[in-house]
């Protein structure tokens, strides 16, 4: 059986071990963009705050694909899939055939639209590659702007502020994290962020930026001009699907996938931040890019391919990160719908700097987000991923002592 | 290979387990000198309250396979092949909390341990005092627990021995505490203490 993924991110990766586990003879073919060995994404932050070196980022050996006997095509790009002759074409037009294709090519940077977007010095923190073109940027700036208040306009701040830079972080929405938190959270790591020696910017969004060659100022939605020797944007990622053949493979946002990850084309499998699947606390399809799933999704992709049933239940959204002084997780379903049906506990204690709020639907919980006291968010996650009816009241969920023991009567 | 095994319903909430694992994992092993040393040592057990406030002994399961080491960003969690046990490398762990956040008995802790980098706040969890048994010697937890609620025995021996219990309870003649009255007496005047408040 010859086995095909694109992609060496940690889903493709996962799936070729999943498969060399359950197939001994196959051929396994790993064709990857990046030459550098499989490695950590979400640690690349650390690499720029200066607290890892970049050879610290593999999370598999440097034998890796020798030790699974996977043969790599690697800093090539897979150009077109011809799913009738099952043959993939890479850009540099060589052909391979396959019996079983993953498509695992995952998710890339979201460009900012503004003018002047080609200056120099405007980069996305995506990839290792990424992160070291912004710290060969470090010696030559002084101040920097980092677009968005997601985690890597976040990762991104953290890092510029720790190497020295003066830090602006611009905001479009009111407050930072919209997407994962609520607004009672949002001030509260707005202000922590502030204590930090970070700017922050809330409610504006850059136009244009400005320069000879290098950017050297941005131009703000009011009006207003912000110099700045260098830019990192952090907008969210898109899904890589550009080589898609969109009239086989059925597209939304990314490729849908069925309940053992096959897209509409028998054969053909999608995994991580490409692939649709459902969302268990939303009910809906959705994409949920982030690691733990995508390693889940290689792996459950790829026992299907190799030929087991394996069911993959559904994504879970969800992020943890620390802040400065504040631990902050959030599970699932956080800002649920103005709906009927979800009950939502909330319970803020600013003097501490503790936050807690538990979003629940017919007596399952479907949300939560813990500021600070996270250890236990692992049980909550847990009863979200199984949708668990709760037997017991949901207050003792709200309790900063609870524990397992409370689950067991 | 005999492993801890907990059995929660003879939990009395002592805590004695939570010093001992603290102890056993400090730099000099004694508790007098244990509680004078920087970083201050701190326990890998849990106990935790129950539903009526009674104790409940936490510790890593060492699930296999176990989310937090298919979570883990840093690949710092890892399985000794030889004994089953989920390791975290305190020098490859960059405290990033997606351990915790996948770990559904929330047995994870965050803090600097003697055997991290100095200063270096780490993942901490349950090794099953590997360090202890590779002398001979049975996990702290099991060996200062005057209940019976965490054994050191063969999993397979202790099913068994369960399984006999709840065949015995329910047979004709069956003896009337297959556990020590104690306990029940101990859970009855803890729900009544809730009760009361």
């Amino acid at each position: 059986m010859k086995y095909s993924i694109i992609g060496n991110g940690i889903a493709g990766v996962c799936a070729a071990e999943t498969i060399r586990q359950l197939d001994r003879a196959a051929e396994i073919t790993l064709i990857g963009d990046e030459t550098f060995p499989p490695y950590s994404r979400p640690m690349i932050s650390h690499v720029l705050d200066g607290s890892l070196s970049s050879e610290k980022l593999p999370i598999r050996s440097s034998r890796f694909y020798d030790d699974l006997k996977i043969i790599p095509v690697l800093g090539s790009r897979v150009s077109a899939i011809d799913v009738d002759r099952r043959v993939l074409t890479t850009t540099d037009r060589k052909e391979t055939t396959y019996d079983k294709l993953l498509i695992a090519t995952g998710a890339d940077a979201r460009p900012v639209v503004a003018k002047g977007v080609d200056l120099k010095n405007i980069f996305y923190m995506r990839t290792e590659a990424h992160i070291r073109s912004i710290i060969e940027c470090l010696p030559t700036a002084e101040t920097a702007l980092v677009l968005g208040g997601g985690l890597v306009g976040f990762k991104a701040a953290h890092g510029l502020l720790k190497r020295g830079l003066k830090v602006t972080m611009l905001i479009t929405s009111g407050y930072p994290l919209s997407m994962q938190v609520d607004e009672t959270a949002g001030q509260m790591i707005l202000a922590e962020l502030l204590k930090s020696g970070l700017t922050v910017r809330v409610g504006t969004s850059v136009m244009a930026f400005e320069g000879k060659g290098k950017v050297k100022r941005a131009r703000l939605s009011d009006d207003s001009t912000l110099s700045c020797d260098m830019v990192i944007v952090g907008k969210g990622v898109s899904p890589s699907l550009a080589f898609v053949p969109k009239e086989k493979i059925k597209i939304d946002h990314g490729i849908l996938v069925d309940h053992h990850l096959q897209t509409t084309i028998p054969d053909v499998f999608a995994a991580g931040d490409v692939a649709e699947a459902v969302d268990i606390t939303r009910k809906r399809r959705w994409i949920n890019a982030i690691w733990p799933e995508a390693a889940a999704q290689g792996c459950v992709a790829g026992a299907n391919m190799a030929g087991r049933h394996v069911v993959y239940p559904g994504s879970v959204s969800r992020n943890v990160m620390r802040v400065m002084a504040l631990d902050v997780m959030t599970l699932g379903l956080v800002n649920p719908p103005d709906d009927f049906g979800y009950k939502v506990m909330a319970h803020a204690d600013r003097r501490r700097g503790r936050y807690r709020k538990l979003v629940f639907r017919d007596n399952v919980l479907v949300g939560a987000m813990l500021i600070n006291d996270i250890d236990q968010g692992g049980i909550l996650l847990s009863l979200i991923q199984n949708e668990i009816p709760l037997k017991i009241p949901d207050r003792v969920l709200m309790d900063p002592s609870f524990n397992f023991g409370k689950l067991i009567a | 290979m005999k492993e801890v095994i907990v059995q929660p319903e003879k939990c009395v909430g002592c805590m004695q387990c939570m010093v001992a694992c603290a102890t056993a994992h400090s730099q000099t092993k004694q508790l007098y000198t244990a509680i004078l040393e920087t970083p201050l040592p701190k326990p890998r057990i849990h106990v935790g309250a129950g539903v009526f406030n009674e104790g409940f002994p936490n510790r890593c399961r060492h699930c296999d396979p176990a989310p937090c080491m298919q979570a883990c960003l840093g690949g710092a969690i890892f399985r000794d092949t030889a004994t089953g046990t989920v390791l975290i490398d305190p020098d490859r762990c960059i405290n990033c909390a997606s351990c915790a956040m996948a770990c559904p008995y929330g047995v994870i802790r965050f803090h600097e341990d003697c055997v991290a980098p100095p200063g270096k706040v780490v993942a901490v969890k349950c090794d099953n005092c590997d360090q202890r048994q590779s002398q001979g010697v049975v996990p702290a937890c099991v060996e200062v627990c005057k209940t019976g609620a965490l054994i050191f025995d063969e999993m397979t021996d202790a099913m068994k021995e369960k399984t006999n219990a709840v065949a015995r309870s329910v047979s004709s003649g069956a003896e009337t505490y297959p556990v020590s009255p104690v306990f029940a007496l101990f859970k009855a005047s803890k729900k009544a203490q809730l009760a009361v408040q």
